[in-house]
């Protein structure tokens, strides 16, 4: 790029040079495509929201007009004559205008896809293009990376197909997105997304910008794969099938400049604060870079800003990172910090601010206090209301006197419902049409409980009949995602959870064998299957088959069983799934193993421990258990004290009813 | 005293049994010293004193009685032996010695060969107080061609994946590839505190570690963990981020009794490193911190701490196969400066020895013999018109006239018969090689033939 200019001189064009030649060409989504905004959109689009008293499509403009863009398309979908006025009465429509804007609406636009897939039939772009969202604020140069990226491109033909721009800022900065929490595994050198090579490198320290620099296949790779629905599907498909299509995504990765997207009212609220701090500088405040009559204010310290014509009462304070529009008059005794206060707005005495976002003709009476909260257009707060954190006040909402709203409190002039009965065609888009349907809103009359006796709006709930996923585009304010628990035992758990599944397994098979009368032979043959399945070991299987059938009674009978019904109806069972355990128990070992679990399980259930002797007794009848086994397990040294009074209280009787069957006088001694 | 030493010789050289059939790995002779010198050597030149060296009886009486074996250093060694059929790990080797061990330790493996800068990973353990910090270094490619082996053979093992923060220092993450059947696991609390993680793989560890006193502490109440880079490593990295080292409430004296009581919980806390309250003051005070971004202190209050040094050049071998072997006899030499050839061996003057070839002690060279690249062990007796070429000689061997031996490992004691050919053969101690044979790279291990 460089030296593009002394090249022409030598009359040395190659094609290559004069592809460069070409206006550098931008794609600019000014719809977001989904709710996340609600019911604010219902109103205005997202990309027309005022931040700092300016448009955010205005800021996401000009910053692709001061990385050299020549060419923007602005995809607009819902809303989309607002956004067509808007521009048309922008600096951007005006012939000087360095970078020239083309409007194109669809109403068909569902997504990132269908934008880029339109961009393709349409064959909009010849040249690598800048793709960005009509809300990212940003003022990183880009022309680095847009270097990088030709370069790449020149190297290895067409290969890296995306270059997407990162900020470095550290996990817990607050521009900082929590729903975009990325975790890039990149190679150092290449700046590549990779893993795999010999080294790499896994960074949770970069924030996506939202600015990416395509080539032009990405349209028409969008247009071959119609699952690609947003960037993050496009980015996944490429990646996994890197090897076979042989595309690469790479990144760039600035530590300075500004660059965030408002994906949520969270982000907008740090997006704004930021601004006010100058941190997006050139675009600041008093800039009016969007070159509007009357939009100037002036600058002071503490990051004051005052437009035209503001009146400030007496003993009011700006105390900082205050900016206020034109014609705005603020009563007496006021404290305002951290806020943005929008045009022609009245504010009354005694009022207090904080991270208040006012937009333009905003009515404040006396005494009122706003902490962390939206105030929209031509809202009107009445006498000594309180705002508490995450309000939304949307467009022109009356509430008040007299009323404290509670944390995250959303008021709308639309009713809830009315966004139900708009759902039917399944148009999940900010910028969806609103039907007309003002005589039905008013047929509904306002709850003064919720905003007061004069306030006119309808408490705003997240719909119910949403599906899951919706669940996250209902808040506002973004997520509060609590943080992973720090366990050290993950892959216990879920060994854990193998064995209880197999013997969930175990249970249903046996069930059904008596059900269906099914021969044993059959039943090992499954249990057999499902050990491979599950990956449990022989020893595991005849404990967890032991403690099962134990507890086969419990499982059809409840557990209220008194002891004398539980060995009824466990003997038989016994005596039915006897060739299954002897298929089981064949070493002296085995034999140690089944007691016990059957011990374990009677220690568990020490209501029934009587009936332990009989269950053992009927083993031994049945051949499952040796003698010997049994006599040898009980003469070993017990495990704890809990087993060790088991065995005692059922030592006595079962050696005297052993000694019954048995008949062998010299075995039962040697268990006493 | 702030370090001891520990040497770890009791190992068995399982990976080379041909070699360690009849001379215990710690013993095997590289560059025409036994290979327990060297590490013995790097100790010494960082100025230790003392080294406990723990080995077998038969280890000891050998370097006690036999000249050959005979190890010039002039450290203190206290040597420690354990039962060989024991089949004890390192982690038990050092629960055995518990006893003696009254500092932090510095553990060295018999079988390392390096010339490292030692200070680099002590100094990582001093100026981070850590718990562990270790020697790694970047795995090299063996050139040499391995004698019984065909053809070049691929290393089977799998591949270790080392995760070190940005500054490539500390160690938050260690993994073989064996046990990542369900892909790279990396929780996210981890990279919430330490946002870049550069993995890497390639490299090989050196069993270099210096290690805290509270972790043998921790080993003697922990009988389960047997070797110290199997199970205590892997332990120790991972348990930088677990709940129970991080929480503050640890340093209460009264909880911590508490804990002690009840049983399991009191090893993990053992284990912690103790910071001093000096240090703890100091720490708060200062503006000094390991990390950007977030305000959370220095270390995110973590007190346990595993670093890693990573070499980026030098040499640095662990001599525990064959090929290890002789890629370190080609390239032990240059390690020490002391004259190729010894001073009391004969050697005719019509003889060539190539400058890269190493001649032991009372060694007999006769007229026109050619050496070249190859090492000649002590007592060796070398007749006329023999060529030696690329090999390696132990103590004792007799080499007939006109034998030709080229890449080849002749082991003690052999005698080979006039005029034998061998080529890329590995033979065992005490062997008689007939005259006029002929051994060239055979498929199958032709060494075994001969015990």
């Amino acid at each position: 790029m460089s030296s593009r200019g002394g090249k022409q001189k030598k009359g040395n064009v190659t094609s290559e040079q004069e592809e460069e030649e070409q206006p550098l060409q931008a794609v600019l989504v000014a719809d977001s495509f989904n709710r996340r905004f609600f019911p604010i959109s219902k109103d205005q689009p997202r990309a027309l929201l005022p931040l700092g008293n300016v448009a955010m499509i205005d800021y996401t403009l000009e910053f692709l007009t001061s990385t050299g863009v020549q060419e923007t398309f602005v995809f607009c979908c819902w809303m989309s004559n607002k956004i067509k006025d808007h521009l048309l009465k922008s600096k951007w429509c005006r012939p000087t205008s360095p970078n020239v804007v083309h409007i194109i609406t669809s109403d068909l636009y569902r997504s990132l896809g269908d934008v880029l897939r339109d961009v393709d039939a349409k064959n909009l772009v010849r040249n690598d293009f800048i793709l960005v969202y009509g809300d990212v604020v940003s003022n990183i140069d880009v022309s680095q990376a847009l270097q990088e990226h030709r370069h790449r491109r020149k190297v290895d033909k067409n290969i890296s197909v995306m270059t997407m721009v990162f900020k470095e800022s550290s996990p817990g900065h607050k521009s900082r997105c929590e729903e975009d929490d990325v975790i890039v595994a990149m190679d150092s050198k290449s700046k590549r997304f990779s893993m795999g090579t010999d080294e790499f490198e896994i960074r949770h320290d970069l924030l996506d910008c939202h600015i990416s620099i395509c080539s032009p296949q990405v349209a028409e790779l969008f247009t071959d794969n119609f699952d690609y629905q947003t960037r993050n599907d496009f980015v996944r498909g490429i990646l996994v099938n890197e090897e076979i299509l042989g595309n690469q995504i790479h990144l760039y990765v600035t530590q300075d400049g500004y660059g965030a997207r408002v994906s949520n009212l969270q982000m907008y609220d740090s997006v704004s604060s930021d601004m006010v701090r100058r941190w997006v500088y050139p675009l600041t405040p008093e800039a009016n870079f969007t070159d509007q009559q009357g939009q100037g204010c002036t600058h002071s310290r503490h990051n004051v800003y005052r437009g035209a014509e503001v009146s400030l009462g007496h003993g009011s304070q700006m105390e900082e990172n205050v900016l206020i529009g034109r014609d705005t008059s603020i009563g007496a005794n006021c404290h305002i910090s951290n806020s943005v206060i929008g045009n022609n707005c009245t504010i009354g005495d005694n009022v207090v601010l904080d991270r208040a976002h006012m937009w333009n003709n905003v009515h404040i009476s006396s005494n009122v206090e706003i902490h962390q909260s939206v105030v929209c257009d031509g809202a009107v707060v009445k006498e000594a209301v309180h705002l508490n954190k995450q309000c939304v006040l949307a467009y022109n909402v009356v509430i008040g006197p007299n009323l404290s709203l509670p944390d995250g409190t959303v008021v709308s002039m639309h009713h809830p419902e009315e966004e139900e009965e708009d759902d039917d065609d399944e148009f999940l888009s900010d910028d969806q049409e609103v039907g007309h349907s003002k005589d039905k809103t008013r047929q509904k009359a306002f709850n003064p409980a919720e905003v007061g006796p004069e306030g006119k709006g309808y408490i705003w709930k997240a719909s119910m009949n949403d599906t899951e996923d919706e669940e996250l585009a209902q808040c506002l304010w973004g997520l509060v995602l609590n943080p992973d628990p720090e366990s050290d035992s993950e892959s216990e758990a879920s060994e854990e959870s193998q064995d209880r599944t197999f013997q969930l397994e175990v249970l249903g098979t046996l069930q059904r064998g008596l059900e269906e009368n099914i021969v044993c032979d059959n039943l090992v043959l499954e249990i057999n299957s499902l050990k491979y399945a599950y990956n449990i070991t022989l020893k595991e299987v005849m404990q967890i088959l032991t403690r099962v059938v134990l507890e086969y009674p419990f499982q059809q009978q409840g557990t209220q069983l008194t002891t004398l019904q539980y060995t009824g109806s466990l003997l038989p069972l016994l005596k039915t799934w006897s060739p299954v355990f002897k298929n089981y128990i064949k070493r002296a070992q085995d034999h140690l193993d089944c007691l016990s679990a059957v011990e374990e399980l009677f220690l568990e259930q020490d209501t029934h421990q009587t009936a332990m002797v009989k269950v053992l007794m009927k083993m031994y009848q049945l051949e499952i258990l040796e003698e010997e086994a049994i006599l040898k397990w009980f003469s070993t040294g017990a495990t704890n004290d809990k087993s060790r009074q088991l065995r005692k209280n059922q030592g006595k009787q079962r050696m005297s009813l052993q000694r019954k069957e048995s008949e062998e006088d010299e075995s039962s001694e040697e268990g006493e | 005293m702030e370090l001891q030493a520990v040497l770890m010789a009791a190992g068995g050289g399982s990976r080379m049994m041909d070699l360690t059939y009849n001379t215990r790995k710690p013993l095997l002779p590289v560059g025409n010293k036994p290979l327990i010198w060297y590490p013995l050597n790097l100790l010494e030149r960082v100025g230790f004193e003392e080294v406990i060296v723990i080995t077998t009886k038969e280890v000891q009486k050998m370097i006690s009685t036999d000249p050959k074996m005979k190890l010039d250093v002039k450290m203190k060694l206290d040597i420690v032996c354990i039962q060989e059929d024991a089949d004890m790990g390192t982690a038990d080797a050092l629960r055995h010695i518990q006893q003696k061990i009254k500092t932090d330790i510095l553990v060295v493996s018999c079988d390392l060969i390096t010339d490292a800068a030692l200070h680099e990973v002590v100094d990582l353990f001093r100026a981070h107080n850590a718990t562990l910090s270790m020697l790694m270094s970047k795995a090299h490619e063996f050139t040499e061609t391995v004698p019984g082996q065909k053809g070049k053979k691929k290393t089977g093992e799998q591949r270790d994946f080392v995760g070190v923060d940005g500054t490539g220092k500390r160690l938050l993450f260690m993994a073989n590839e064996a046990d990542l059947d369900k892909g790279l696991v990396i929780r996210k609390s981890i990279m919430r505190k330490l946002p870049r993680m550069h993995i890497k793989t390639g490299l090989v560890d050196a069993h270099l570690y210096c290690l805290k006193k509270s972790v043998v502490d921790f080993l003697a109440d922990n009988k389960s963990v047997s070797s110290i880079r199997g199970e205590l490593v892997p332990y120790l990295v991972r348990k930088q981020f677990s709940k129970s080292m991080t929480s503050p409430n640890v340093n209460d004296e009264a909880d911590q009794k508490l804990k002690k009581k009840d049983g399991n919980a009191n090893l993990e806390i053992q284990i912690l490193s103790r910071d001093e309250v000096l240090l703890q003051l100091t720490r708060e005070r200062s503006c000094w911190n390991d990390h950007r971004g977030d305000m959370s202190e220095a270390y995110h209050g973590v007190r346990l701490r595993c670093y890693v040094h990573i070499m980026d050049e030098g040499m640095c071998y662990r001599v525990n196969t064959l090929a290890a072997y002789i890629e370190a006899n080609r390239l032990a030499p240059k390690l020490f400066d002391e004259p190729a050839v010894h001073p009391s061996a004969a050697i005719s003057v019509r003889c060539l020895i190539g400058a890269d070839s190493i001649i032991g002690a009372s060694c007999q060279i006769s007229d026109k013999a050619s050496i070249k690249r190859s090492m000649i062990g002590a007592s060796t007796t070398v007749r006329e018109k023999v060529k030696v070429t690329n090999s390696i000689i132990m103590h004792g061997v007799t080499i007939e006239e006109g034998c030709n031996i080229q890449g080849s490992v002749i082991c003690s004691n052999t005698v080979i018969g006039r005029g034998a050919d061998i080529k890329y053969c590995l033979v065992g101690s005490a062997q008689r090689i007939e005259p006029e044979g002929a051994f060239w790279k055979t498929p199958s291990r032709l060494s075994c033939a001969f015990y």
